[in-house]
């Protein structure tokens, strides 16, 4: 019944694998790993500059000027979304509005014409 | 075949119309040799001017955002909710609402689209293709009078809900002193 090994089975089965991937499995890991690394990292800058996040990062360089200028925080009063509506909550809603509303329209943003070439020096100089 | 003749004299019209609305465009991109030359000798002084405008505008963008922002998420939006759980008509408001949020969304995309082609403009060397700096640097100027396009909107949004709330509040406080 006992099953007789043959000496050349056994070594084959201890010899290493055959095959290249197989013989250099431990650098295609490393290899591979690396590539999906660079995929995942091709693939956050995509998202990076397409969602727009990139338009407003002021982290990035060139933008150390007005880095420091970001208003965190913005401090708006707070109103609750549930409660009873009465004559007071509606004044105060107004008086709050009106605060926050001064403030969102005291700049008049992206006004004038900084791009026009007569500002850009584009356009010849009277002479 | 009658229907392919007038589909061929109505491609015919188009490319022609084209052809003319486009007339103005290039011409005006054109510039006279004195002008590429004004462009050349001030190049690093244009792109640092464009540089520093690029800083700015991204340090307003990010500002006037989040003010823009609370205004919608923080107020309008709460003040409708209140109005709905209290079973009251809240629909004028929500539709001045709702255009906000639209106007502010487009205000997004027009900044992106403005800060792309400012990048763009940047990018391109003055030195060598004058035109092209100069084309792009136009259409970044038409981009960026759009976006105070939309900053005027929404201004016109914020005062619209505002008279839209004192009109609330009139009807209410007349039906509360008919009860």
């Amino acid at each position: 019944m006992d099953k007789q090994i043959d000496l050349s089975e056994l070594l084959q089965r201890d010899s290493p694998p055959e095959g290249f991937i197989l013989r250099h499995r431990f650098a295609f890991l490393i290899v591979g790993t690396l590539v999906i690394s660079l995929i995942l990292v091709i693939v956050a800058m995509v998202i990076y500059n397409v969602s727009g996040a990139a338009q407003l990062d002021l982290s990035r360089p060139g933008y150390q000027s007005v880095s420091n200028q970001v208003e965190r925080g913005v401090d708006v009063g707070d109103f609750s979304a549930s409660g009873q509506m009465t004559a007071e909550t509606i004044e105060e809603f107004i008086e709050l509005y009106d605060t926050e509303a001064k403030k969102a329209t005291a700049v008049d943003a992206f006004n004038g014409d900084p791009l026009n070439p007569e500002v850009l020096e584009f356009t010849e100089v009277a002479q | 075949m009658k229907l392919l003749t007038r589909s061929l004299v109505v491609l015919a019209l188009s490319v022609v119309l084209l052809g003319v609305a486009s007339l103005p465009a290039m011409a005006q991109s054109t510039l006279s040799e004195q002008q590429r030359q004004l462009i050349r000798a001030n190049c690093l002084t244009i792109k640092n001017s464009l540089n520093q405008l690029k800083a700015t505008d991204a340090l307003l963008r990010v500002n006037r955002g989040q003010v823009y922002e609370a205004m919608s998420g923080r107020l309008m939006d709460r003040f409708n909710s209140r109005l709905n759980s209290n079973r009251l008509d809240a629909q004028g408001l929500t539709a001045i609402t709702q255009s906000y949020d639209t106007r502010l969304n487009t205000f997004r995309r027009d900044y992106e689209d403005y800060a792309r082609q400012l990048d763009a403009a940047i990018r391109i060397d003055c030195e060598s293709d004058p035109d092209a700096f100069h084309f792009a640097i136009d259409n970044a100027r038409t981009k960026r009078q759009q976006l105070h396009e939309d900053v005027k909107m929404l201004h016109a949004h914020i005062a619209d809900y505002r008279a839209g709330v004192i009109d609330f509040q009139t009807n209410f406080e007349r039906v509360a002193g008919e009860e």
